[in-house]
């Protein structure tokens, strides 16, 4: 992976194989960006269209990229931007009265496979139910296996607040499926 | 049997059960729950996926870019365009003022260049030659008539001049010619002194013009 990227880096930093290197990167990195973002978005088209401006902007301002951090590292770092953001807009544009929790868990709920285990549909609701920071953390470490020196990187905290944090939200995911799910 | 009534049979549970079985369950079913561990849980992605979705993410990336390409976007920037405008203004004033200046100098300047470098056509040539000769053949004609009209001209044209800056003194008239004037008076009688005086004016106009 490290061969490609620095061939994915040779070919963006050079205006002539930009195109080239840009298709490189989507190649390489769009599974696993397009399920991060999924993760926090949920809804599919908008994780689509949040691919596709993480992946522009990527490739608009690849001067910005140091060759001193990961390229995933920094990848990931535009998609939970735009993830951010996109999530930002949906809240607001939802009623009032209508709990953002709620909504997304109802979000998770129309958007699974018919035959997915309802074990896994119940994670997927407890993580919706955490704070946002432990929401990030718990994702990166437990579906992408993120060493915790990248993820302070992507969301700008310090190795021990992650630590922590991905404690505390393992601990409350735990909790609510044993609350919901024997119900 | 005929005296059978269903109502009066005692409700009861035939089927054989395992020992504590209830019991057993309560404990099982709790336990599977309290025992449960996320991390032994598969990492799966559970959410629907849209057919070609990377395909589609690819192409309509592409086509952002090569827009982008194709139609680049320049930011105006204020500054610098006020500061464009106003060096065209000054520019064009100055360039425009120092051409009408060096108009003429320029035009003398270039036909002396054009006599310094172009050669002369047979036919300027001709034309010239024949311009010299007339023009010499006059002067020759004119050159002594018009040296003396010249300088009876320039004498002409002079003396006016320094009536209007100096003014011009009055000679006195000699004593011989007084006492002659006199003599001559004399010799004429009252009558014809009177008859000259009435001539006198047209006598002094025509003094002018002789």
């Amino acid at each position: 992976m490290k061969i490609k990227d620095a061939e994915i880096i040779t070919l963006m930093q050079d205006p002539r194989t930009r195109e080239r290197g840009v298709r490189a990167l989507m190649d390489a990195y769009q599974s696993r960006l397009y399920w991060h973002i999924r993760r926090i978005i949920v809804d599919g088209d908008l994780a689509q269209d949040t691919l596709q401006e993480t992946f522009i902007k990527a490739y608009q301002n690849f001067h910005q990229f140091k060759n001193d951090s990961q390229l995933y590292t920094w990848l990931y770092r535009i998609a939970t931007n735009e993830s951010l953001q996109q999530i930002n807009k949906l809240k607001r544009m939802q009623k009032t009265d209508e709990d953002p929790e709620y909504y997304m868990q109802n979000l998770v709920a129309d958007n699974t496979h018919s035959d997915a285990e309802e074990i896994q549909i119940f994670l997927q609701k407890a993580i919706q139910s955490l704070p946002e920071k432990q929401k990030l953390v718990f994702m990166m470490r437990y579906y992408d296996d993120l060493p915790y020196e990248e993820i302070s990187k992507i969301v700008d905290m310090s190795v021990g607040t992650l630590k922590t944090n991905y404690h505390y939200a393992k601990q409350k995911i735990e909790e609510y499926i044993k609350e919901n799910y024997e119900k | 049997m005929k005296d059978f009534d269903l109502k009066k049979l005692e409700r009861k549970n035939i089927y054989k059960l395992p020992e504590n079985m209830f019991e057993s369950m309560q404990e099982r079913v709790l336990s599977e729950v309290n025992d449960f561990d996320l991390e032994k849980l598969d990492r799966k992605n559970i959410y629907k996926v849209s057919d070609h979705l990377f395909e589609n993410v690819q192409q309509n990336v592409m086509k952002e870019i090569n827009a982008d390409k194709k139609a680049p976007i320049f930011k105006l920037n204020w500054g610098y365009a006020a500061a464009a405008s106003l060096a065209l203004i000054f520019g064009s004033t100055f360039l425009y003022n120092s051409y009408s200046d060096s108009n003429g100098n320029q035009t003398s300047t270039q036909s002396l260049a054009s006599n310094d470098t172009a050669p002369k056509k047979e036919s300027e040539i001709a034309y010239e030659t024949l311009k010299s000769d007339l023009t010499s053949v006059e002067n020759n004609d004119q050159t002594n008539d018009d040296q003396q009209t010249n300088q009876q001209i320039k004498t002409v044209a002079y003396v006016p001049e320094k009536k209007e800056t100096k003014p011009q003194t009055v000679k006195p008239v000699s004593k011989k010619t007084e006492a002659q004037m006199t003599e001559y008076l004399d010799s004429f009688s009252n009558s014809e002194i009177a008859e000259l005086a009435n001539n006198s004016t047209q006598d002094v106009y025509l003094d002018l013009y002789n």
